[in-house]
């Protein structure tokens, strides 16, 4: 079952290449590719740090982070999926994340005894949905959001909140939470690929709440 | 805390959480472990995730140029990061990783068990970069060695995908030990494809000295007395060379450094699946072949 990829899976474009190569490079422990690569993204990673963080130095160690996470991790991820680029500021998402629920006082958090510590975890790539997208098209696919889908997935992306802290910060039930997430997901899916009568793989067309869960294996015959 | 086993279905509920990062740690973690543990595959972790990172072009995100120093404060961090490393890995990464048993060879030379790993260390390799630039022959290896990435990135997402991802951690480190063998300007390189009725495919980098650093996966495991061999085939010469041979778990994956032989460009780098040790030319079936290939400069 490969067609989740399918034709529209992810494309990889002259720049992926590029930025493959000169990870290579980092992870033969070439500090000029480190630098490279830092150039090339060092704006939209300051960003999205200063953005969660909202707070300028703490920013900066979470890109600091984030740079030197990726040259010690570089060889292990040269066979990744998705694009560098993908993969570099999902770890500076992920580490500014982090980096805001420490800062939060305790009682919010539940224990984190299972989650090994921040500095050994990376965040999971998935490869694309789509390749070569530019920024008109993907902002095309984020108005197919609800107001209320957006405002969920904003607090999740750049508030760095839990589900559960989302329905207590908007007064909403934990259920209806979990579907606008979901459902934003899909929604953005479907308008980035572009897909609207449905591949062979289903479960992205539907209009439901996120219910169906018995797709895979039993009911083949049903 | 919960201790039971998340349920394939739960886990399934969960996806669009996880793939944001917006589960609580306890659900995380169980969501985590399913997935390194549950065979069944798990698409809609893979379509809801390839879409998170879009989420970064939801409008409103103001670009700021971060300052200066922060550039000085990272390279900084890195170089001493790689002073750090080479200090303390005298030894190439191939060895401690590897998931296969290294196996005496059939004809071992004195002194060279199959899995020393022959290549110049971190300092003597960062010399030699230090010494040999980034010239346009740099270029030449470079961008071959993105095409063997591509190749094995289409080859390695079902792996990934399956939640095995220790196995993947250890293909991974392979993988890793050849890039860097393959960085060595004057490699070569191999891709490794099965044979017809073979299983079993792999990039290897073979050095100066001939002997060749492999990265496998998908190899059946052996069992009993049985070993893969490594052979070499030089170009213009007909007989098989036997260079190491290995055992490989369950997880199908090996990492192997093999013997160095002589191996000018062009040459054939096999693996035959062999009854047991020491066979001096194939007596088993040969499962995955490829053909050596030097950098173009």
């Amino acid at each position: 079952m490969n067609n989740e990829f399918g034709p529209r899976g992810r494309v990889a474009s002259a720049a992926d290449d590029a930025d493959r190569a000169v990870l290579v490079l980092v992870a033969a422990g070439q500090l000029d590719a480190l630098q490279e690569l830092y150039d090339k993204y060092r704006v939209m990673a300051y960003s999205i740090a200063l953005r969660i963080t909202a707070d300028a130095s703490l920013a900066e160690d979470v890109v600091q982070d984030a740079f030197l996470g990726a040259w010690r991790n570089a060889s292990r991820y040269v066979e990744g999926k998705g694009s560098v680029k993908t993969w570099l500021l999902s770890i500076v998402h992920h580490r500014a994340v982090d980096a805001v629920r420490r800062r939060r006082p305790t009682v919010e958090l539940p224990a984190r005894e299972d989650v090994p510590p921040a500095a050994m975890t990376l965040p999971d790539i998935w490869p694309e949905v789509a390749g070569n997208l530019d920024r008109a098209e993907i902002a095309a696919a984020l108005t197919s959001l609800s107001d209320v889908q957006r405002e969920a997935l904003e607090l999740a992306y750049f508030g760095g909140l839990t589900q559960q802290e989302i329905a207590i910060q908007t007064g909403t039930p934990l259920g209806t939470v979990k579907s606008r997430v979901r459902l934003g997901l899909l929604a953005m899916r479907r308008a980035l690929i572009g897909d609207v009568g449905g591949g062979g793989n289903g479960g992205s067309g539907e209009g439901a709440d996120g219910a169906r869960s018995s797709d895979p294996g039993g009911g083949a015959l049903a | 805390m919960n201790d039971e086993p998340m349920t394939h279905e739960t886990a399934h509920g969960f996806a669009a959480a996880y793939v944001l990062g917006a589960l609580e740690p306890a659900e995380e973690a169980a969501v985590r472990e399913h997935l390194r543990t549950c065979p069944e595959p798990h698409d809609e972790f893979a379509e809801l995730g390839g879409v998170v990172p879009y989420l970064a072009e939801l409008p409103g995100l103001e670009l700021v140029e971060p300052p200066a120093s922060l550039r000085d404060r990272i390279m900084a961090a890195a170089a001493a990061d790689l002073a750090e490393r080479r200090a303390t890995t005298p030894t190439a990464p191939a060895a401690p990783a590897s998931p296969a048993a290294p196996m005496p060879a059939a004809a071992p030379p004195a002194g060279v068990p199959g899995s020393t790993v022959p290549f110049p260390s971190a300092p003597e390799r960062a010399e030699r970069a230090a010494r040999t630039g980034r010239g346009a022959g740099t270029l030449g290896w470079v961008a071959r060695i993105a095409a063997v990435v591509a190749i094995v990135v289409l080859g390695g997402w079902n792996l990934v995908l399956q939640g095995q991802l220790s196995d993947a951690r250890a293909y991974d480190r392979a993988v890793a030990a050849v890039i860097d063998a393959a960085g060595e300007p004057g490699n070569q390189t191999v891709v490794l494809t099965p044979t017809k009725d073979g299983r079993g495919a792999g990039i290897a980098a073979v050095a100066a000295d001939g002997s060749v650093v492999m990265a496998l996966r998908d190899l059946p495991a052996t069992t009993g007395t049985q070993v893969y061999e490594a052979w070499v085939i030089a170009a213009g010469s007909p007989a098989p060379v036997p260079v190491g041979g290995f055992t490989v778990g369950p997880t199908g994956t090996a990492a192997f450094t093999t013997q160095p032989v002589a191996t000018p460009p062009g040459s054939t780098i096999a693996l035959s699946l062999e009854p047991s040790a020491g066979s001096t030319t194939p007596r088993g079936a040969i499962v995955a072949t490829g053909v050596s290939t030097a950098p173009k400069s």
